[in-house]
């Protein structure tokens, strides 16, 4: 059965260039025509969630992700298009919504309950659960302007948890809190998807969305690019920004004077002219998600003909950590001579680094380390992570008991 | 379409009276002396007026204090009803812009915690009925009507300015002085006999003279209110309700973008 229906979807905001606040300006301003831009932010979005599904909404910042959640919730309403709610709707799309710090937390308990739609009885039947679940039991009558933000997030918590959502709402809720606090969002996520809850996930953490999500839908600037298969969607999204990013890239490098490169005097025997990075689609770009392939080409320009020259590259994080490297001469690759135009390549099967931005640093020198050009940190890559891990690596590595 | 919204709010009674409520503990709980505060308040209110207009008024009025007391509390229903209403919108951005249930609630939650408020304070005007020993009638059953057209009022006023408030900003500025000015052409301190027969029809266009003089009538000097006025206060009510809830719905969509 099918819970939410979104179709034909547009939502477009006015934005006034001088906005009119009171009846005086209004009155004042009546001969000015007034002028604005109107910001398309959804266009033509379509998509069922069936009963019990779990549905992640992925997409850069501003691509629409939470106008879209709030439409769905009923705050904000549809330019045109419609949404069908068949079920009862439980949005999280911030904790701890009207309390009131001059009262005390069981009566805030009872106000927040209220608003997510619990029924009276159930939350006084519920209320000493939810004080003990919080820990705060020697705070019940406290008020709540004497409680630290980490009470306040956990009283917000535990009694939200309380509602019985049919259809659930979530938008980056997990993205507050230390990790024991979303570890306990993610189970009790678990919990809800055992039931057979309909949810909509709206997070930037993908690997959450790989986790909990049967489909995944991707915004990019307010447009449907993807609907489906999570592990499919995920990767539209990582990889589909790639070509706009790289033509950015080529942009900055060419704008960018060649003061700090070594200067291409007529010596110069052999020079790199450029290095690009290809996905696993064999789309050039400069975004990644960990654990996939990448190709590093390495172009160079050999002006004349070079015996046994030697290629080399560092990666740095970006503090500047040398973190790798690596060159033809230590991967035991001898290259008899070169001349002309050419690339090389480097493979990389799998990229071991788990997010950030890293710098790469590329050399061609003859065997006895006589440099023929050398890029420091010119070039650059992201690394965007799809699993929980974190740190800038994995160690591949087994639990065992 | 107002019948499925009105079921829609009974649904919501639960919240309604949460934020009620809580509302009004949270006006006293700051001070301890709290409820006492906002029962001198009015007192204050009545012994300057009392003494002011007591030593002017040419005319004696039976029960001068009670009279006026009546007017006060009831006019400092409406304005605080009003006042508080107006705001009850632009005042919780956070919850308008997080979560949905109908917005109007928050309007009408605002008008029954000055409902609390005011009933509390009617204490002390019962307390004073006693003390100089008012008779009482049958027609004291008039009361609690006349109280619901004074409700019904106050909360069409309050949908229409909450939602114009979110838009236009000055609103309350303009309210505030129009009260000031409502609070002279209505009876409160003088009785309507002191005008002129043409200008007293003039002053009985406002619902809340009317509605005061029915009060005093009925709670004070245990005479009938009259048809007339019920219906006028009746037919009032309905279409400032009708007006405030049209108002409101249209301009409802918006809030969230706007506020």
């Amino acid at each position: 059965m099918t819970a939410i229906k979104v179709e034909n979807l547009h939502k477009t905001f006015r934005i006034p260039h001088e906005k009119r606040t009171t009846i005086f300006e209004t009155l004042t301003g009546v001969f000015k025509h007034p002028t604005y831009e109107t910001f398309q932010a959804l266009k033509d979005i379509n998509f069922t969630v069936e009963e019990g599904e779990a549905l992640g909404i992925i997409g850069e910042n501003g691509s629409g992700k939470s106008t879209l959640l709030k439409i769905i919730a009923n705050i904000l309403r549809p330019s045109s298009g419609s949404v069908t709610t068949l079920k009862k709707l439980t949005p999280f799309l911030e904790l701890g919504i009207g309390f009131q710090p001059d009262l005390t937390a069981a009566e805030n308990i009872k106000i927040y309950a209220t608003i997510m739609g619990m029924p009276i009885r159930e939350i006084n039947d519920k209320l000493d659960d939810i004080i003990e679940f919080a820990g705060l039991e020697k705070f019940r009558d406290t008020k709540l302007k004497n409680f630290s933000s980490g009470m306040h997030v956990r009283l917000a918590f535990s009694t939200a948890v309380q509602t019985d959502p049919e259809i659930l709402l979530l938008d980056e809720v997990l993205a507050v809190g230390d990790m024991e606090f979303q570890q306990k969002c993610l189970d009790v996520l678990s919990q809800y998807r055992k039931n057979g809850v309909t949810i909509i996930f709206v997070s930037h953490d993908l690997g959450s969305v790989r986790r909990f999500c049967d489909t995944a839908l991707f915004l990019h600037k307010g447009k449907q690019i993807a609907l489906g298969n999570t592990a499919e969607v995920i990767d539209s999204y990582v990889y589909s920004g790639n070509q706009e990013e790289a033509l950015n890239q080529i942009n900055d490098l060419e704008a960018e004077p060649s003061e700090n490169k070594t200067p291409r005097g007529k010596d110069k025997k052999i020079e790199v002219t450029n290095v690009e990075f290809y996905d696993k689609f064999n789309n050039k770009g400069a975004r990644f998600n960990s654990f996939d392939q990448m190709t590093m080409k390495i172009f160079y320009n050999a002006y004349e003909r070079i015996s046994d020259p030697v290629f080399g590259i560092a990666i740095y994080s970006e503090n500047g950590e040398n973190l790798f490297g690596t060159n033809t001469e230590l991967k035991n690759v001898s290259i008899d001579s070169l001349e002309g135009e050419g690339h090389i390549d480097l493979m990389i099967e799998r990229i071991p680094m788990l997010t950030g931005r890293f710098l790469l640093t590329v050399a061609v020198h003859t065997h006895d380390q006589k440099l023929y050009d050398w890029h420091d940190k010119q070039y650059s890559f992201n690394v965007i992570s799809t699993c929980r891990d974190v740190g800038l690596f994995e160690v591949p590595c087994n639990w065992k008991i | 379409m107002i019948f499925k919204h009105l079921k829609e709010l009974y649904s919501y009674r639960n919240l309604i009276w949460q934020l009620s409520w809580s509302d009004f503990k949270l006006r006293y709980k700051n001070s301890i002396l709290g409820y006492f505060w906002s029962l001198l308040e009015p007192l204050l209110m009545l012994l300057v007026l009392y003494i002011v207009f007591s030593n002017l008024m040419k005319i004696k009025v039976e029960y001068y204090q009670l009279f006026l007391f009546i007017g006060i509390i009831l006019w400092g229903f409406l304005s605080r009803a009003t006042n508080s209403g107006m705001l009850s919108i632009v005042g919780k951005p956070d919850i308008v812009k997080k979560i949905y249930f109908p917005r109007d609630i928050f309007v009408i939650s605002s008008c029954i915690t000055a409902l609390l408020m005011s009933i509390f304070e009617s204490l002390v005007f019962v307390m004073f009925m006693i003390f100089y020993r008012v008779p009482v009638s049958i027609n004291l059953a008039y009361a609690p009507l006349i109280l619901v057209f004074l409700f019904a009022i106050s909360l069409g006023i309050s949908l229409a300015l909450s939602a114009l408030h979110v838009f236009y900003r000055d609103v309350q500025f303009i309210w505030q002085v129009f009260m000031q000015i409502g609070f002279y052409l209505t009876p409160i301190l003088y009785t309507i006999d002191i005008f002129p027969k043409n200008l007293q029809r003039f002053i009985l266009l406002n619902p809340i003279a009317r509605i005061i003089i029915s009060a005093r009538d009925t709670i004070i000097y245990s005479s009938p209110a009259k048809m007339n006025d019920l219906l006028f206060m009746f037919l009032s009510s309905i279409v400032l309700l009708l007006v405030g809830y049209i108002i409101f719905s249209r301009l409802e969509p918006r809030f969230a973008e706007e506020i």
